[in-house]
């Protein structure tokens, strides 16, 4: 029957050109914005959006494919962040690189005894252990001044040369730079989660998100594939928390508190959760709004907390479904 | 000789209400044998301590001559002993496809390639396809699991018990609300799949039981009163009993 096995269907396509050419009209058209307008406030929001982009993504790794909730995610964007500014500060103020690996692979580190206990559980539980673990970082991180500047935050962490093999590109404290940094890492982890979501091992974290005992039924052993679901989105985490600290230069408890993570778990749910793309479009408008709203009244969180709202009632499956939710529209 | 795969005293406690008390079966390598009782028996208790779904009170379970009492679940289906549900179980926002694949791939191995394509491992979507036709579920593939009518949800749950090469296939009521016309087409599956593995089926169609089944297993109140060929149960004393009250 199968006589032709190259073209076995059921396996949709690995990305489409139009796909692909979009992706990169977005990526250039991001690389050149700082050069063609001259807006230092805004190029450094797009930086910010970037990097939560980058956050509310690798949760949407766990909440959209694994189906698990974490409400603290921010914990391990501040880990990464104080981990690098940390680095930077005490060991080596011009090392970027090296810098960035230790502070991701110290988020892993911290992230693998908080999983393997976490991944005992699933659902209410699960999210439950992920507000207690991060509630007890973010008690930590306020509380150890010696270490981490106590509610002063980390300050005086160095801009480290941007170099790439033997040649210097730029400077983290540079506003172009830092952005250009970020949007060349934040589209490479993009890319690459993408791919990973979409092999062998991303079916697996689908069918854990699906149906968790039938996936044990079928063999797989669900706790360690959550554990791994759990590191990927972790050391995601910690990417975006290296970038935070270069782009700040200054990081405070409050970016890793409950709030700050309930903000996040938004983005996730304003762009639509399980495409990757969408959580970068909810940290766009989330970060947008509270950037406006903040211009009139300070007391943006009210009227942020409205607009959610009414987002959820309207558009529960967040801007990612928008383009079905039109058709709808359109048909009644 | 050693047997396939046998309990020895298997009892299941669910606070004081004994579940499944000191059961003692033996399962041939093949062939079929039904497991039946009237309601509330310990028909699926029994399956779910094997099958590893709950663990066992005290007892044990042997398959193959090793002891595989309370392992884990997924190392039991990589020994090859795979299970349906009563209540149906499957990837409801996948495509039948995406079902049967990904219990294939956990059975194949190469969950771990987190850079390659779905499709570069070839071999889980040429054995999908074989184990979708076999089953008629081919026309249905690119379907949601949601969107099949509740017969094809039956059928999709034994293709992804399939896509485990079980030696061993617990079925826990296959053909619980199904029509007539399906329950012939399961059955006729299940007879074909008895000629190859061991199947042991959980059922409460009293015809299709006596009809296709190789031996019977009856459990009352957790324990077995009779066991042998489907004409021996038929006239068995006390199974009537059992279903039907003393007077009977």
């Amino acid at each position: 029957m199968m006589s032709d096995i190259t073209s076995i269907p059921g396996d949709r396509p690995s990305a489409a050109p139009i796909k692909i050419f979009g992706f990169a009209a977005i990526f250039l058209a991001l690389a050149i914005l700082p050069f063609v307008w001259d807006n230092r406030f805004y190029i450094s929001l797009i930086t910010q959006i970037m990097i939560y982009g980058l956050l509310a993504m690798s949760l949407d790794v766990l909440l959209g494919y694994t189906g698990l909730l974490s409400f603290m995610h921010n914990a391990y964007l501040g880990i990464g962040a104080y981990m690098v500014g940390l680095f930077l500060i005490h060991v080596s103020p011009t090392s970027l690189w090296l810098a960035c690996l230790v502070g991701v692979i110290f988020t892993g580190a911290v992230a693998l005894p908080v999983g393997w206990v976490q991944v005992r559980t699933g659902g209410l539980a699960f999210a439950l252990l992920t507000l207690a673990f991060g509630m007890m970082f973010h008690t930590i991180v306020w509380k150890w001044y010696s270490v981490t500047g106590g509610d002063d935050g980390l300050m005086g962490v160095p801009s480290p040369d941007i170099q790439l093999f033997r040649w210097t590109v730029g400077n983290t404290g540079d506003p172009t730079h830092i952005y250009l940094l970020t949007l060349v890492v934040v589209a490479i982890c993009f890319v690459l989660t993408r791919r990973i979501i979409r092999s062998p091992f991303g079916a697996v974290l689908e069918a854990i998100r699906e149906n968790e005992e039938r996936a044990a039924f079928v063999g797989i052993n669900v706790r360690r594939y959550k554990l791994y679901g759990w590191m990927l989105a972790c050391i995601l985490a910690g990417i975006a928390g290296a970038l935070f600290i270069l782009y700040k230069g200054y990081i405070g408890p409050t970016t890793m508190s409950a709030f700050a993570g309930a903000g996040v778990l938004m983005m996730v749910l304003l762009g639509g959760m399980g495409s990757l793309w969408g959580p970068l479009i909810g940290a766009g408008i989330f970060i947008y709004i509270q950037d406006y709203i903040t211009t009139m009244t300070e007391h943006w969180e009210i009227y942020l907390g409205l607009v959610v709202i009414l987002l959820v009632l309207f558009m529960p499956t967040g801007f990612v479904g928008m383009g079905s939710y039109l058709k709808r529209m359109r048909r009644n | 000789m050693e047997a396939f795969l046998c309990t020895d005293d298997l009892c299941r406690q669910f606070g004081g209400v004994t579940a499944t008390d000191c059961v003692c079966i033996d399962i041939e390598e093949s062939g079929l044998r039904s497991i039946i009782g009237p309601n509330g028996a310990g028909k699926t208790t029994f399956i779910n301590i094997i099958t590893g779904r709950i663990p066992a009170s005290s007892g044990k379970v042997f398959f193959q001559g090793s002891d595989i009492t309370n392992k884990p679940t997924h190392e039991l289906v990589r020994m090859g002993i795979c299970r349906t549900f009563q209540i149906t179980s499957i990837f409801q926002n996948l495509t039948v496809f995406e079902n049967v694949r990904i219990a294939r791939q956990a059975h194949k191995g190469g969950s771990l390639k987190i850079f390659s394509t779905k499709r570069s491992l070839k071999n889980v979507s040429v054995d999908t396809w074989d184990i979708l036709e076999r089953l008629g579920l081919q026309d249905q593939a690119h379907q949601e699991a949601k969107n099949l009518a509740y017969g094809d949800q039956r059928v999709l749950e034994v293709a992804i018990a399939m896509a485990g090469s079980p030696q061993i296939l617990f079925l826990d009521e296959p053909t619980a609300g199904m029509s007539p016309g399906e329950t012939n087409h399961i059955s006729r599956l299940i007879r074909g799949l008895a000629e190859e593995i061991s199947i042991v089926l959980v059922e409460h169609d009293m015809d299709l039981v006596m009809s296709i089944s190789d031996r019977i297993t009856v459990l009352h109140y957790g324990s077995i009163i009779a066991e042998g060929l489907p004409e021996e149960i038929k006239t068995h004393q006390m199974v009537r009993e059992a279903y039907l009250g003393k007077d009977a």
